[in-house]
């Protein structure tokens, strides 16, 4: 599409300004079951977003049809959209920043040109290395999938800003099986550096939390002390990321409404938004509004900070939009729990009676992310002074996401990527209520 | 047409130049609609279009998928070309394609295109007012429509050719009450697989506001939920969520087929108690996970999976029938062309019994009463589920008695299916979203109240 064009056809039909928003997907993606390549999938597809400021009013409209003579379309149904919103609060387009970071390692061309085979191959070897662990291993799938996304933002305040980055993520799952009981276990590493794929230790840590896990059981309801390992941590951090975002706090609608500057964790907890994180594919120097991305702690051992911003939550708040707007919506980029001094051991050593878990399950529906309140499927292992005993499962481990921020008794340093976008180490808190037989 | 019948006959014809034994290709344009309104007035009104094509190949137990949205049929032929060199061998022979056949059924009466944004506008309003007018602790009300309407094509190379259009719209209030810097909220999300009718003519849409007002200040006034094993009965509707996670994923050809399901090998072997009967149908007019055809453009069909505890048929999609010696069932669904398109759900409910709810809870000393239910999800390899309870109350000696909050079920589906020792004869259904391999699609939950003799609640309070 010619935007030019666009641009001038909005402005005839009474538009202030225009922005357009493309990204270009290029993805692969590779399953291995049985020792063959079971899945083989390649997909291009560009998506346009368009944003157009009437009346001091923003309506968008995406396309996947991007030929000129969608224009007219477009904008008749911009203008429907711009008519009916009523909000009092007053949008813009941005004029952009004087400076935004350099982000070189985002996109990484060695990975994207690395032969198809090799990708394939690990993925095969993968698979073989899982299913030779154990003669217990009942079903093997491995997978490796790549996506690289270009992004143009242009608009007519002059503001043009580009970014690329690539990322692929490798991994795999087992089924175990004994007599009395099938177990499941699942991990992958996210990189777009192929040689952070370790085959050998991916497959060791696969298995051993499969067969480790045999047998798992509840245990007697009651409080425990609880060490959440870091990929349980995250899952809970992701069901209630939305509460950082000052347009759900302009609206009442989150809990950290009314408490900036105020303690809401304990002073373990220091939780930042990093977007130059390095080897993560969310990671941007703009925002979709065209803000400049930055650092910035929104816990602070244990005092909240900020809210997440957009343009106009900014203007509202009277402050600067903190370059979080995404998806038309206000989001984190990169959410990091800062890794505390110990290991993960000393953590779990740390703990007399209590649980070690290792996944909880169903927290899209089971964390409600505007009362705070959660109540979890969890599974793990009895601590018992400070060793790992037998596993657990079919447990739920209930609380309040601020009530387990001021219960963090200590975070450890073994930080990883995880699927959902968020960083952050195995976490030691006080005593919560499970829930077994 | 979407596409022209030659075009889609090249890209057959060169997915299935080098060995492939089959081929598939499906063509889709989707326009949507999104409102979202908070506190009364429209904050949000977004638009979209989307086109693309998605090709698939198979050759055995092989599966390749490629999908673009490039507009040019040279760069739809060169995807399926690109496609094809996964595979080596003689070209085979395709079905030619049969009469293009369009799907008439689950017709729109007040198609989306025809309703202004204005006069969706003034649903909401009224939605609105109904919420924030139910009592003074309802201090917010967030409101989002969305209508879409999805134009489709699918041809393969044993000679189907079919189309159809799906239109379907849905409202989601949730109200939010507030008291002594306690939050709740409480949602109601009705749509439909029909055009607006169902919105100005069907329903009414205040009583949905008012409900959804009424669980958040219901909540607001709970007590936090105890812990501990308990039975537990699960009202209609929604409440069918439970048969859709605990069991109903185990029995989709995706874990099935690859052994990884608990239910493997349970063909007519008792997998429920004899009360329970499950159904999936994809062919209820107009329902919410409906359509004419599956995404692989075989009929939809009804499934019974479940017949008195008897396990019938899992849900299959052709490829996967491969691998199962198990016919397909028609159950093949995908989000979009960005998906390759597997086993799923479509409406799925445990059927009526012979119980009355007030009976169950009579019959019941101490127990949880779930009257609405929220998510949750399963993990197939095991079974094991959870999923939340939206508004509890628990029961003693046969009554209910008062209201619980953030309580939350787990427990394992092959497990639960044989506890169900009640059930009622109040059958409803609910509108979800299901997620899994294939992306999000619309489906339905459903059930009459059922009675779980014990099953593990979870809650802040603790253990009694």
């Amino acid at each position: 599409m010619n935007y030019e064009k666009l641009f001038e056809a909005a402005k005839a039909k009474g538009f202030t300004d225009v922005q357009v928003h493309m990204t270009d997907n290029r993805d692969l993606s590779i399953e291995v079951f049985e020792g063959e390549l079971e899945k083989y999938e390649i997909a291009d597809f560009s998506s346009l977003t368009i944003r157009g400021l009437y009346n001091k009013k923003i309506a968008s409209y995406v396309t996947e049809v991007m030929d000129d003579e969608a224009i007219p379309g477009i904008i008749d149904k911009l203008l429907q959209n711009a008519q009916v919103i009523d909000s009092l609060d007053e949008a813009i387009i941005y004029a952009g920043d004087e400076r935004y970071e350099t982000l070189e390692d985002l996109f990484n061309q060695d990975l994207g040109e690395l032969d198809v085979a090799i990708k394939i191959d690990i993925a095969k070897k993968l698979d073989a290395l899982l299913k030779a662990k154990d003669p217990r291993i009942t079903f093997v799938e491995s997978f490796y999938s790549e996506s690289t996304r270009s992004v143009l933002l242009q608009n007519t305040k002059g503001l043009k800003l580009q970014d690329k980055a690539n990322s692929a993520v490798f991994g795999g799952s087992v089924i175990v099986k004994d007599d009395n009981d099938q177990r499941t276990a699942f991990d992958l590493v996210i990189s777009n550096d192929f040689r952070d794929f370790a085959l050998e230790q991916l497959a060791e840590d696969i298995v051993s939390h499969a067969v480790k896990s045999l047998g798992a059981k509840p245990v007697p309801s009651q409080a425990y002390e609880i060490v959440f390992d870091r990929t349980a941590f995250a899952t809970l951090m992701s069901a209630f990321q939305g509460v950082f975002s000052a347009d759900n706090v302009q609206k009442g609608m989150s809990l950290l409404k009314g408490r900036l500057g105020t303690v809401v964790g304990s002073p373990s907890v220091t939780i930042v938004d990093d977007p130059f994180l390095k080897k993560s594919s969310r990671s941007r120097s703009f925002d979709d509004e065209g803000v400049a991305t930055k650092y910035k702690e929104l816990i602070k051992e244990g005092v909240l900070n900020t809210y997440l911003h957009n343009l106009m939550t900014a203007n509202k708040d009277g402050v600067k939009s903190t370059g979080n707007a995404f998806s038309g919506a206000i989001a984190p980029v990169n959410l990091k729990v800062l890794e505390g001094g110990k290991t993960q051991a000393e953590l779990i050593g740390a703990v007399t009676d209590g649980l070690f878990i290792t996944d909880v399950q169903g927290a899209h529906a089971g964390a409600n992310p505007i009362s705070g309140d959660f109540s979890l499927q969890a599974m793990g292992f009895v601590i018992e002074n400070g060793v790992l005993g037998k596993p657990v499962a079919l447990i739920t481990v209930a609380g309040n996401f601020l009530e387990l921020l001021k219960n963090v008794i200590e975070v450890a340093s073994d930080s990883k990527i995880t699927y959902y976008g968020i960083t952050t180490p195995s976490v030691r808190v006080g005593k919560m209520p499970v829930s077994g037989i | 047409m979407l596409l022209e019948k030659h075009i889609i006959e090249k890209i057959l014809d060169a997915g299935m130049a080098t060995g492939a034994d089959f081929a598939e290709v499906f063509v889709e344009e989707t326009y949507a609609n999104n409102l979202q309104m908070v506190g009364g007035n429209i904050e949000k009104a977004a638009s979209s279009r989307v086109f693309g094509v998605g090709i698939r190949l198979a050759q055995k137990l092989r599966t390749v998928y490629g999908y673009t949205n490039e507009q040019n049929p040279q760069a739809m032929i060169a995807l399926a070309e690109n496609l094809a060199k996964s595979f080596s061998g003689a070209t085979m022979q395709r079905v030619p394609l049969m009469p293009f056949e369009r799907g008439m059924k689950h017709q729109a009466k007040i198609n989306p295109k025809d309703v202004t944004q204005a006069e969706k506008v003034q649903l909401m309003k009224r939605a609105h007012e109904a919420a924030k007018n139910y009592d003074e602790v309802i201090q917010q009300v967030s409101i989002r429509l969305g209508d879409s309407i999805q134009e489709v094509m699918i041809a393969n190379s044993d000679g189907r050719f079919v189309g159809e259009t799906r239109v379907r719209e849905r409202i989601f209030i949730t109200a939010i009450a507030q008291k002594d810097g306690v939050m709740q909220t409480g949602s109601e999300g009705p749509g439909s697989g029909k055009g607006y009718e169902y919105f100005f003519e069907d329903v009414n849409i205040e009583d949905f506001a008012k409900e959804a007002a009424r669980t958040a200040k219901t909540m607001l006034q709970a007590e936090d939920c105890p812990s501990g094993t308990m039975p537990v009965i699960i009202d209609n509707k929604f409440g069918g969520v439970i048969f859709h996670e605990a069991c109903g994923h185990s029995l989709e050809a995706t874990s099935v087929a690859k052994n990884a399901s608990v239910f493997c090998g349970k063909l007519n072997q008792r997998v429920a108690s004899d009360i329970v009967t499950a159904i999936d149908d994809g062919t209820i007019a107009n329902a919410w996970g409906s359509a004419n055809y599956d995404d692989e453009g075989n009929p939809q069909q009804k499934r019974v999976l479940i017949e008195k505890g008897i396990l019938k048929s899992y849900m299959v999609d052709s490829l996967n029938s491969r691998r199962m010696n198990h016919m397909p069932t028609g159950s093949s669904r995908r989000e979009s062309y960005k998906y390759a398109p597997t086993s799923r759900m479509s409406n799925t409910y445990i059927d009526n019994g012979s119980s009355t709810l007030e009976e169950i809870i009579q019959s019941t000393p101490y127990g949880l009463y779930a009257a609405k239910m929220g998510g949750g999800s399963v993990n197939p390899g095991t079974g094991d589920f959870n999923f939340a309870v939206s508004e509890g109350y628990l029961i003693r000696d046969g009554k209910i008695a008062e209201a619980v909050r953030g309580a939350s079920l787990v427990g394992n589906g092959a497990d639960i299916l044989m506890k169900i020792d009640m059930v009622a004869n109040n059958l409803d259904r609910a509108r979800g979203m299901c997620g899994s391999v294939s992306g999000s699609i619309p489906a339905d939950v459903g059930q009459p109240a059922v009675r779980v003799s014990a099953i593990t609640v979870g809650g802040k309070k603790g253990a009694n």
